[in-house]
């Protein structure tokens, strides 16, 4: 590689375990080496703001906390619930999502506001999926609330979110790991950071079933997406997949800081061939 | 990276290291220049491979592809943790054969 080579850092869906982006991203920062573009999914999207938005470490864990807590789905949706019994009463369309978006909504603007992508101090692109063609939507303008809100919308919990002319939903629904955007922009080096779903022994809920059956098939397009970027990208992916040796659900923002630390941890683990490979 | 060819009923090839960008290049001509050679059958152990990029994967396809365009086949024996994650993360477990062991490796061609 001759010229300085562009690279790119990859957060996949994966919600509170994406916070090990924020390790990584101490791992990067303490090595003095910058990232040109940032690309995020789900979990992912709301890192990759917070760190494109030029927020600080401390700052982006307060926010996750904030964002992300029991609270959030709290509310159910009870004119879609209503929706699956009485279609026509209650007009079932692709709003339907069991989980009222209300309280997440709330949130977002409380920490992101009116922000843009304008004003990312770095590049970043947010995945999505269009609910009606199952495109993929990689989002680089407007509002980062919507774009945020659409590309967390799991399937069957939140509805598709309208941006534009386009109901979109999770960009996990057509590429949880949207390493073939950095691949596309031109990046030589990709971190890639993502997460496989968790697949719990037991369902005892629908809202349950519902997370198991995308975790399912996430996974699979996650690996399938996954061989393909390796197989055809021409410079280099480093794939980096914290450990974790405890179940980390949905929302357990307490566990924040042990995420963060083995997003840390990985990281260092890549370290020198990352500084190899970029003064090579 | 360090790379040792030890001869035998079928050969084995250890690799050790880490297999990159900067040392695929490398991996792949030795092994391609040993399937030509008329040893299309390897066993290729990765005991004492510490990490691997998609470089070092896409020299793992090339190679499996070339061994078996020779009518042979590309066994990988002995994985790390990290690294059989990294390839199984990749679907390489669908493709290549796959070992805990280089015996069971060299067993499995009968």
């Amino acid at each position: 590689m001759a010229k300085k080579p562009r690279v790119a850092l990859i957060v996949g869906s994966g919600s509170v375990k994406c916070a090990a982006a924020l390790g990584l991203w101490k791992a990067l920062d303490r090595a003095g080496i910058p990232i040109d573009m940032l690309v995020g999914c789900s979990g992912g999207s709301l890192y990759t703001s917070t760190m494109a938005l030029g927020f600080s470490l401390d700052e982006c864990i307060s926010y996750t906390k904030a964002l992300w807590n029991e609270k959030v789905t709290a509310e159910k949706n009870w004119k879609a619930l209503l929706g699956m019994v009485f279609p026509k009463l209650f007009k079932f369309d692709h709003h339907f999502g069991m989980i009222s978006d209300r309280q997440m909504m709330k949130n977002l603007r409380q920490v992101f506001g009116n922000k843009t992508f304008q004003d990312a101090k770095i590049p970043l692109t947010i995945m999505t999926t269009d609910f009606y063609t199952g495109e993929q939507v990689p989002l680089t303008s407007g509002s980062i609330v919507d774009a945020i809100r659409a590309s967390i919308a799991i399937p069957f919990i939140w509805g598709a979110h309208q941006v534009g002319d386009r109901f979109l939903i999770d960009g996990a629904a057509s590429d949880p790991m949207p390493v073939d955007i950095a691949i596309k922009e031109g990046a030589e080096v990709i971190l890639a950071m993502g997460f496989q779903a968790p697949l719990p022994s037991k369902v005892r809920s629908v809202s349950r079933y519902a997370f198991h059956v995308n975790g399912i098939m996430t996974n699979n397009l996650y690996q399938s997406n996954f061989a393909f970027h390796n197989a055809v990208h021409h410079a280099e992916i480093i794939p980096i997949f914290p450990q974790f040796d405890r179940s980390i659900r949905l929302f357990d923002t307490d566990q924040i800081p042990y995420v963060i630390e083995q997003g840390e941890k990985a990281a260092e683990e890549q370290m020198p061939y990352i500084q190899k490979l970029l003064n090579s | 990276m360090e790379i040792s060819i030890t001869k035998g009923t079928v050969d084995i090839i250890s690799v050790n290291g880490s297999v990159d960008a900067l040392t695929s290049p490398e991996l792949v001509k030795v092994l391609n220049d040993h399937i030509h050679n008329g040893h299309p059958n390897i066993v290729v152990d990765f005991e004492k491979v510490e990490f691997m990029s998609s470089a070092g994967l896409r020299a793992i396809l090339a190679s499996v592809k070339e061994a078996r365009t020779a009518g042979g086949d590309f066994r990988l024996a002995a994985p790390q943790p990290s690294i059989e994650k990294v390839l199984k993360m990749a679907g390489f477990h669908n493709i290549v054969k796959i070992y805990p062991t280089v015996s069971e490796a060299i067993a499995s061609f009968g």
